[in-house]
């Protein structure tokens, strides 16, 4: 009898579609010491199973689900799964994160993780319900929506919980996600295209196990000190983001000049008001504010997932969860400020199954073309596709999930792959980086997260490291003390900004690794040793409490990790994924920003004259390889890297590609 | 006499509640065997807190053949002895809010039993909608919100005079 592995459910579940076969495995325990879960162990068994010239719409493309040591128990949220594949969207890493219940579900049912290979001949979906996995006929559900698809999985089991494809995803748009318990979307990078072109049309999932932990005591200790931390955080105390959710950055990022603006033209948008937070608490939100409010994924007292419910005119009946994101994506980047259409806009986008940021983007990149002559009304199929027509707007989702006209058979590619398809001017209006659209923020005006967009494994995105640090207004000592520079607390200024995205990534890539949440360390800032600086440099009084992710992952395993070592791991992660793309082809010139950042100088609102200095940028870039042991010429990573980081199978294969430096 | 309210209105569905539960009740993390169970209702985005209500005239109390559920004096909650219970699942079946669970590892049925007048699952409801207190309490807080509306009307009412 093998010794317990505690924090885990022990056994991984892998499912070939091609031979309808179902295997149950132990969990690799080597390999979850080293990579803990979730992201950091999807990233490392793509690297086993899928090579470097595999499609990653073909069936030798494999679909990772997986969870982390901490979901599903009680503690500062415990609700996230991962998702890793080829992504269809940038052909490089992919990967998304979305906070369930269904995570903490599979857990409970007995699994870590799900493994699907292959593609099934016909529409199936899987069932599992603890012991018992099965593959059943999903041809009746072939094209429905995930509302239909969610709803008909609920009503024949028994309210279990699921992750399900939309009809986007299975008419080949590369940004399909996929989505659980109708609102909640793993959005970016394709995943849900993955899952469609392997014919898995949904999984459902219910548990009753239990999950235990090495040291009850002293988790029951760590988890609540933890919570405690976040209780004291004072952007937690001011409950803006719990009452308003992610939406409250429509309001901040617009006073900050970051809120990007008919397609990132501008960095202000003057209609912000009309699609706030504050206008969706009190047109949609059907719980009281201020205090309770909101849906919470599992274990997490903040609660920002916003749900509402339009009741009246052209888009009565719309209703759901909406996130920050959505509302920019469908909102200011289309410079529309309906925010009925707008609610509209993602609810569909939610049931086509489609990424609602790519989505938007794709949208507002057409918007901008056709006003610099680029493209005409044929292409855009009659729709009179200007910035702030929300009409229009709505009608190109639909043309775009059905893939309908030139527009919909474009925009299903993604803002690159459509501009590309354009002509060489047309690129010139995408702000992707490696092939994937940014999200709402613009570098120019936050030159931290503008730099975390260019570096990011799975193309321009804020969340690989998420470095709200520099929003906040911390005292500048803290800056010094973590990221060798005061003016790493200052949006606008350089100074740290590779060491505080590195720093961000790491921890990040150790809360998608056990099943927590970004927030919890990057928007709040209850992660060690945050707390205590802070502590120290505004002489508060009283005791500091912090989340400690390295206690918090050793009270539940039983391993004895420190926070050294909680770092490695995270740069042992990213370096991985690093790999995946050096062997896709990524080398340093495409860790960069769309040109448009380095040449246009923002228009007008608070960052106004704001731009990237390209001279600035490169030398940050080089600082950013230092760190991460990367190669200043190439981009390739250095032997001496990968040693130190314990990954010799990794640079054995990288030798044989000669792929190292 | 204090009593668990479970209130709809200021749940967020997070089941921290369900996991301390099980955690102080077994000593491990598993939803089906905590005391308290939040029903999720997602389309509709409406979270339901649901456990043993300790009811005045407890069915589940009269249904049991052998006595195994009684009423502790100083909390006033209904407990199930597990060692006087025959296994019989009357109680579960008598009991309208499905507060009576069975353990399948340990073969007993269990219920909640008020953590002995601290209830962990409170400590963790950050909204309170998990919360201790006497029934009385909520009467008069309910009342008091549907009057304030009232009493906003008549305001508004006696400035336009």
């Amino acid at each position: 009898m093998m010794e317990k592995l505690y924090g885990y459910a022990g056994q991984t579940l892998k499912v070939d579609l091609t031979k309808g076969k179902i295997i149950k495995e132990p969990l690799d325990r080597t390999l979850v010491r080293r990579f803990l879960g979730g992201r950091g162990l999807n990233g490392k068994l793509l690297f086993d199973l899928v090579g470097p010239d595999v499609d990653p719409l073909s069936p030798n493309n494999v679909l990772l689900m997986a969870t982390g040591p901490i979901n599903g128990l009680l503690g500062l949220t415990t609700g996230r799964i991962d998702i890793t594949s080829l992504s269809p969207l940038t052909g490089i890493f992919g990967n998304s994160n979305a906070g369930t219940n269904f995570a903490p579900e599979l857990k409970y049912a007995g699994y870590d993780n799900i493994m699907v290979f292959g593609r099934s001949k016909k529409p199936v979906y899987l069932l599992i319900e603890d012991e018992h996995v099965e593959l059943r006929d999903a041809s009746d559900l072939k094209g429905a929506g995930v509302f239909e698809t969610t709803d008909v999985l609920k009503e024949r089991h028994d309210d279990v919980k699921v992750a399900a494809v939309g009809r986007a995803a299975e008419n080949g748009v590369l940004y399909g996600c996929i989505i659980f318990d109708y609102w909640d979307a793993a959005g970016r990078t394709g995943m849900g295209t993955v899952m469609a072109s392997k014919n898995l049309k949904a999984i459902g999932v219910s548990g009753t196990g239990s999950i235990e932990v090495a040291d009850p005591d002293r988790y029951y200790e760590v988890a609540r000190d933890g919570w405690l931390a976040l209780m004291n955080d004072f952007g937690f105390k001011t409950q803006e983001h719990s009452v308003l959710g992610t939406a409250v950055c429509v309001g901040w990022g617009n006073a900050q000049g970051w809120l990007p603006t008919r397609n990132f033209r501008e960095s202000h948008f003057e209609e912000a008001e009309k699609i706030s937070g504050e206008e969706f608490r009190d047109r949609f939100s059907v719980k009281d504010s201020p205090i309770p409010a909101g849906r919470a994924c599992m274990s997490c007292p903040n609660r920002c997932k916003r749900y509402g419910i339009i009741r009246t005119g052209k888009y009565a009946g719309t209703r759901g969860n909406i996130e920050f994101e959505s509302i920019a994506a469908f909102g200011s980047k289309c410079g529309v400020s309906d925010f009925d259409a707008v609610f509209h806009a993602n609810m569909i986008a939610n049931d086509y199954g489609m990424d609602a940021v790519s989505c938007g983007n794709m949208i507002a990149t057409f918007m901008e073309l056709r006003e610099e002559g680029i493209i005409d009304d044929k292409f855009l199929d009659g729709l009179d596709l200007r910035f702030g027509n929300a009409d229009a707007m709505v009608e190109a989702i639909h043309k775009i999930a059905n893939r309908e006209g030139k527009i919909g058979e474009l925009g299903a590619l993604g803002s690159y792959l459509a501009t590309k398809a354009i002509s060489e001017k047309a690129m010139y209006y995408t702000s992707n980086i490696k092939g994937m659209d940014s999200i709402a923020c613009d570098p120019r005006a936050a030159k931290g997260f503008g730099f975390a967009f260019a570096v990011a494994s799975r193309g321009s995105d804020h969340l690989r490291a998420h470095p709200v640090f520099e929003m906040i207004k911390l005292p500048p000592e803290i800056g010094q003390e973590l990221f060798e520079s005061p003016e790493a607390v200052d949006l606008r200024k350089y100074g740290g900004k590779p060491e505080m995205v590195a720093w961000h990534e790491e921890l990040a890539a150790i809360t998608d690794s056990i099943g927590s949440c970004r927030f919890m360390h990057a928007s709040y800032y209850t992660q060690y040793p945050v707390p205590e600086l802070i502590h120290k440099y505004l002489k508060l009084k009283g005791d500091v409490h912090s989340l400690k992710y390295h206690e918090w992952i050793s009270a539940a395993t039983g391993w004895d990790i420190s926070y050294e070592e909680l770092l490695r791991i995270g740069k042992r992660i990213i370096t991985v994924e690093r790999v995946i793309n050096t062997r896709r082809g990524i080398r340093r010139k495409d860790d960069t920003l769309p040109e448009r950042f380095f040449k246009d100088r923002i228009p007008k609102g608070p960052a106004k004259g704001e731009v990237y200095l390209r001279k600035t940028f490169n030398k940050m870039i080089e600082r950013y390889y230092e760190i991460r042991g990367w190669d200043p010429e190439t981009g390739l990573i250095k032997r001496e890297t990968l040693k130190a980081l314990e990954l010799d199978d990794v640079l054995s294969v990288l030798e044989k590609e000669g792929l190292v430096v | 006499m204090k009593k668990l309210i479970f209130d709809p209105e200021l749940c967020t569905g997070c089941r921290a509640c369900e996991l301390a539960c099980s955690f102080i009740n077994e000593g491990v993390f598993s939803p089906s065997k905590a005391r308290i169970r939040v029903v999720k209702f997602d389309r509709d985005g409406i979270d339901v807190p649901t456990g043993c209500e300790h009811c005045e005239d407890a069915p589940c109390m009269i249904a049991c053949p052998v006595r195994a559920i009684y009423r502790d004096e100083e909390t006033y909650a209904v407990i199930l002895d597990p060692d006087l219970c025959i296994g019989c699942k009357r109680c579960m079946i008598a009991c309208p809010f499905g507060a009576i669970g069975f353990d399948e590892d340990k073969k007993i049925f269990f219920k909640c039993d008020l953590c002995m007048g601290d209830p962990e699952c409170i400590k963790w409801c950050f909204t309170q909608a998990v919360r201790y207190s006497t029934s009385l309490n909520v009467n008069t807080t309910k009342k008091i919100k549907m009057a304030k509306k009232e009493a906003t009307a008549q305001i508004r009412a006696r400035d336009l005079r």
